[in-house]
């Protein structure tokens, strides 16, 4: 029954896409709503960290390990990025957390 | 032996000639600052870059730069190529034919063009080349305050009188921050007797730079954790990362020894 049900499956998608065609994407189509939100998020998440270096000196020890923690788990996601924006935004977000973890250090050793 | 030390005196006298007239040009107000990129360009058959500070850190600040768009510190250390600069990012960023400055598109840089020539690459990889250029420093500094070394211009009088106003944003690459809470100003004591000791103002400095363009990579240290030495500053670590080089030069010692001695 169940390889029955797989085949007629099969045999339907055949017919829909001799039917219907093979959908077709071009180079330069914009990507899926859902692809752009997922490439915008390591954005929005990297802009929330580095907007508070500012605030640095006023955050305490617990919200300044948070934001170190934060930035070692972007940094895989930026990882991924094409070259260009490798470079660019590892070195940023390295400078945030290179900045936190010099506050939090000073902070500690008072 | 007598005709050989006239010729070592003559070849003594055109080496000190051409240090000197080397000295004297870096000396120049228009060319203090000055930066020249080379990583690339004379593999591509362009002239080096030519990226006068003076202009630049008159409209934005050294954290704009330096931070959010994430030029290096250190001359020809960020290896900016073509593509990059097409792309967006470093030069591009700014110069990308489209954002706009006091109501001007900026020019884009290493834009595609039939020939090179059109293509105005000579805009920036100008070194050594006869280009005139749109922003003229003799006309800028005309109206500046003055200070003597450096660029000859009192940077932060500029600011105070509303002269200059340096963008710290720009959209697409900056995020917005809260405005900084400076920290106070503190001194550090001379490593001789008879000179001031140096006055920090951590608000001079942020108001330009935020906190990560100086920590830690340029002073990870805690306050007072180090001696420093003039020596250090002078081979160009921690205030010798801009000053000397953008900011006033370290000649200029009272401008920043400026505490009392008594």
């Amino acid at each position: 029954m169940k390889n029955r049900f797989r085949s007629l499956t099969i045999a339907l998608a055949m017919a829909g896409s001799v039917l219907f065609g093979v959908p077709h994407f071009p180079d330069d189509m914009p990507p899926s709503r859902g692809i752009a939100d997922a490439q915008d998020d390591w954005k929005n998440e990297f802009e929330d960290i580095c907007s508070k270096t500012q605030d640095s000196m006023a955050l305490t020890a617990d919200e300044l390990k948070r934001l170190v923690g934060r930035c070692d788990a972007l940094r895989p996601r930026i990882e991924m990025l094409d070259e260009t924006q490798k470079k660019v935004y590892l070195k940023r977000l390295q400078m945030c957390r290179d900045l936190f973890a010099f506050v939090l250090e000073s902070k500690e050793g008072k | 032996m007598h005709r050989l030390s006239k010729i070592l005196i003559l070849l003594a006298s055109v080496l000190a000639y051409a240090q000197v007239a080397h000295a004297r040009e870096s000396l120049l107000p228009e060319r203090y600052g000055r930066v020249i990129i080379s990583n690339y360009s004379e593999r591509a058959g362009l002239a080096p870059v030519v990226f006068d500070h003076w202009l630049h850190r008159s409209q934005f600040t050294c954290r704009l730069c330096h931070v959010d768009i994430g030029f290096a510190m250190m001359a020809g250390g960020t290896k900016i190529t073509a593509a990059t600069n097409k792309q967006g990012f470093y030069c591009g960023a700014c110069h990308n034919g489209k954002r706009r400055y006091n109501g001007r598109a900026i020019f884009a840089s290493c834009s595609e063009g039939a020939l090179l020539k059109d293509a105005g690459c000579e805009r920036c990889h100008s070194q050594n080349k006869n280009v005139i250029k749109n922003h003229d420093f003799n006309v800028f500094v005309n109206k500046m305050p003055k200070k003597a070394l450096g660029n000859g211009i009192d940077w932060e009088a500029a600011e105070n009188r509303g002269l200059i106003n340096p963008v710290d944003f720009i959209e697409g690459v900056s995020m917005q921050r809260t405005s900084i809470k400076a920290q106070k100003d503190f001194s550090i004591e001379a490593n001789v007797t008879w000179m001031s000791p140096v006055i920090f103002s951590h608000k001079k400095h942020a108001v330009w730079n935020g906190c990560e363009v100086c920590h830690p990579n340029i002073f990870p240290i805690k306050k007072g954790s180090i001696k420093y030495t003039m020596f250090e500053i002078d081979a160009g670590e921690y205030c010798g990362v801009c000053h000397d080089k953008v900011a006033f030069p370290l000649i200029a010692c009272e401008r920043c020894h400026s505490g009392s001695l008594y």
